[in-house]
């Protein structure tokens, strides 16, 4: 049945996203994400998360490239690209990616090179992971929508057929 | 300005709905904080205008001025900094501005609120913050509408962009509209020329086309303000160090004008004195510096609220009593000294308030009545200094002290001396000046609590070593009465010569650091008439202990104050721009320690060191202590 379905998709995410807080992976700032999402932006949630996506990778090279660099010294500037890091992740409730992120800082302010790249790996990896759970989300919020929408002329009909006979 | 009340009178009319359509400008290089911020803030009902740049956030302010109620900027931008922005709307658009950052670290929220930031908000923002952003809305409306009750029309034009013309000006500090005019006179007797003209140009620069004080115009204007020191700017030599062409006087006497109210703005606190009259005969300078001295205790104390009412009362018949200067020099001192000795007054308990304000009314009163001849002056005020403070003291100040107050007449002399010099030493480093006047505002109050404190010390608040400095001064200065005379030489001497001279160097000391009310307080009691060698180190190391010796040689008066009174303690903050210099009296006024030492020799490296110590601003201070 599709309205099975829909609750059954339902639960699945509300599984999914009681994981990704149990492990810490977001908190509760994602929560206020969705709480932002209403009608006259539907896909907030999505597209905030997808513009995150596109600008944590554009950092994550960035500060990849720095640390290769050998005659790599522009702290500051790490610094200041993990500070924006550390705030787009914080505002999506990244709590993980956020939380390397200080620690990266930590690093970077003590000048200590080691550090950052053993910071960046796990930032690379943090970040993975949770651009694979985001994704896994939102396509079980994408089916739960398309079974949503299914089943929605069949509730109209439904209320439809006691006016018409 | 009329974009402010403009916005408030959309939203002041319709208080059931206040909150609602709040005119927030949000600007976040950051795309998802800022797109996150602009739905939160949807969701308030605010009407959000969001901008990732923030260049375009100030044009975009710039042109749609009085279209925003509210700006919420992040610190961290590529194209300006964050605290840049905040100080230009702040400087041009009176707008509350509240600052973000996912970094929380003390230091850079210090900086926010140095800059004049509402608030400081640490990423993630959550909404239930953002519910609440109305009320700096509101709570700076109030603030002005307090404001304009105290200073009458001055507050009126503190919203207006136009430049201040005569009549503001001389409003501005609180002068009857017939002031004005003996004032006007009387600056142009005195030598400030520019100062003059500004005044009077400024009317006419208001109907001149704006010119867009763009970022690095403005940091090219502050550059030459600091350069030429903030009492000592001129539109004329700022035009000159600025020579950017197009560029009119008047444009940038209406821009210093701007600038002076900003920088009172940022003391946030509100020139409350009714009308002092204010007659000023002597040197403009100087009576400037003193009246505005005393002007700012008495501001600080009744703002802080420990004024008890009947030592306000006494205050303000001690300021009515002098012919003011104020009016020479109305914005910048008066506010930086407001500011920074409001903030010192909040740390400081009541007594010390109170024992505070005497000495620096005094000398205020004696300088202003004499003007030209502190010497003179100094019986003046002491006396009304001992009458006073038998009155309101009489319980707090053991006798003994006013007894020192009143043998060293020298002290007025000196302390005369001192900002004269402050002055000068001021004027070479911009800088410098700026910090000076904040910091002064900081030792005094320190520095006076021990002046009065005398031989007892009485424990005000941390700063007990301090007092107990003063004590010590206080017997050794018992001996030595002033002849005027040398108070007059002295003050001669200094006026032409630059930092470099002896009293340069101690003048120097006393403005470069601020520390002239110390040094006043302590050097004063410290110099009797008879000059002898005697250099005043202020120190502040984090210890509370002050040391005093007396060399007495007989030729020179010398007072170097190696480390101006600041306090190195307080945490280090980077300073930018005048707010800074101002607000770091605040974290070192708990911690100020006054070193005096009465050695001949260290004069001439003095200036030096002050203008280091100034430029590096209050936290270098904590190195010094070990100078003695």
């Amino acid at each position: 049945m599709l309205g099975l379905s829909v609750d059954r998709l339902r639960a699945d995410m509300n599984r999914l996203l009681a994981l990704l807080f149990h492990q810490g992976v977001l908190d509760e700032q994602f929560l206020q994400l969705q709480q932002l999402q209403d009608e006259s932006s539907p896909n907030f949630v999505s597209e905030v998360v997808n513009i995150y996506f596109h600008e944590s990778e554009k950092l994550l090279r960035n500060l990849r490239a720095l640390l290769v660099d050998k005659e790599f010294s522009d702290y500051k500037k790490m610094g200041v690209h993990l500070n924006q890091f550390m705030g787009s992740s914080s505002s999506i409730g990244a709590k993980r990616v956020r939380n390397v992120c200080v620690a990266f800082r930590a690093a970077s302010d003590q000048n200590n090179r080691a550090g950052c790249l053993r910071a960046l790996e796990l930032l690379e990896y943090e970040y993975c992971y949770l651009k694979n759970k985001l994704h896994e989300l939102f396509q079980i919020e994408q089916q739960r929508i398309l079974a949503a929408a299914v089943r929605y002329p069949v509730q109209q009909h439904h209320h439809q057929q006691p006016n018409n006979p | 300005m009329a974009c402010t009340s403009g916005g408030m009178s959309d939203v002041a009319p319709v208080p059931e709905q206040f909150p609602v359509g709040l005119r927030v400008l949000v600007v976040d290089d950051d795309v998802i904080c800022l797109r996150v911020l602009e739905q939160m803030l949807r969701k308030c009902m605010y009407k959000v205008t969001s901008c990732s740049q923030a260049t375009v956030a100030l044009n975009l302010l710039r042109e749609r001025k009085g279209c925003f109620d509210i700006v919420l900027s992040d610190v961290h931008m590529p194209d300006m900094d964050g605290f840049k922005l905040l100080e230009l709307v702040g400087l041009e658009m009176d707008l509350p501005v509240i600052m973000m950052s996912a970094d929380g670290r003390t230091n850079l929220v210090m900086r926010g609120i140095r800059h004049g930031a509402c608030d400081y908000l640490i990423k993630p923002i959550r909404d239930e913050e953002l519910k609440n952003i109305w009320q700096h809305v509101v709570r700076k409306k109030w603030n002005e509408i307090k404001e304009h009750d105290y200073s009458g029309s001055m507050e009126d034009h503190d919203r207006q962009k136009r430049a201040i013309n005569d009549a503001e000006y001389a409003s501005s500090v609180n002068e009857g509209a017939d002031e004005v005019l003996k004032t006007q006179k009387k600056r142009r007797e005195s030598k400030d020329e520019d100062e003059t003209e500004l005044e009077n140009d400024d009317p006419a620069t208001t109907k001149k086309p704006r010119v867009v004080w763009s970022v690095e115009l403005h940091q090219q204007f502050v550059s030459a303000v600091n350069q030429l020191g903030i009492d000592k700017a001129v539109p004329k030599r700022i035009l000159e160090l600025m020579n950017v062409p197009g560029l009119t006087r008047e444009n940038v006497a209406s821009h210093l004008q701007k600038f002076r109210l900003y920088l009172k703005r940022l003391s946030g606190v509100a020139q409350q004195q009714g009308g002092l009259p204010s007659t000023y005969c002597g040197p403009v300078e100087q009576n400037i510096k003193l009246a505005s001295l005393g002007r700012f205790d008495i501001q600080a104390l009744a703002a802080s609220g420990q004024l008890p009412p009947q030592t306000l009362a006494a205050l303000h018949a001690e300021l009515l009593s002098r012919p003011p200067g104020n009016l020479v020099l109305p914005a910048l001192d008066q506010r930086t000294l407001l500011h920074s000795s409001i903030q010192g007054s909040k740390c400081v308990p009541v007594d010390q308030n109170v024992a505070y304000g005497q000495p620096l009314i005094k000398c205020s009163s004696n300088i202003a009545k004499q003007t030209s001849q502190p010497v003179m002056s100094n019986e003046d005020g002491l006396s009304e200094f001992e009458a006073w403070s038998s009155k309101n003291l009489g319980d707090m100040v053991p006798a003994c002290n006013f007894g020192t107050v009143v043998e060293t007449n020298s002290n007025m002399l000196i302390s005369f001396i001192q900002q004269q010099q402050q002055k000068q030493s001021v004027i070479p480093e911009p800088s410098r000046s700026i910090n000076v006047q904040p910091s002064c505002l900081v030792v005094p109050s320190q520095s006076s609590p021990n002046f009065q404190t005398g031989n007892s010390p009485v424990s005000v608040n941390q700063n007990c070593g301090f007092r107990n400095l003063a004590m010590d001064y206080n017997n050794p200065l018992l001996q030595s009465n002033n002849s005027s005379g040398s108070g007059q030489n002295m003050e001669v001497e200094c006026k032409p010569v630059p930092m470099h001279s002896e009293f340069g160097t101690a003048g120097s000391v006393s403005s470069a650091s601020s520390c002239s009310k110390n040094i006043q307080d302590s050097a004063c009691q410290r110099v009797p008439s008879s000059p002898s060698t005697i250099s005043v180190v202020m120190q502040v190391p984090s210890m509370n202990r002050v040391q005093s010796s007396h060399s007495g040689k007989p030729d020179l008066v010398q007072v170097s104050t190696r480390n101006p009174v600041y306090v190195g303690k307080g945490p280090s903050i980077p300073s930018r721009f005048a707010v800074d210099e101002h607000e770091l009296p605040l974290s070192n006024i708990g911690q100020v320690k006054l070193y005096a030492e009465n050695n001949g020799n260290k004069v001439k490296q003095e200036p030096n060191d002050l203008t280091e110590n100034v430029r590096v601003g209050i936290p270098v201070r904590q190195t010094f202590p070990q100078m003695i």
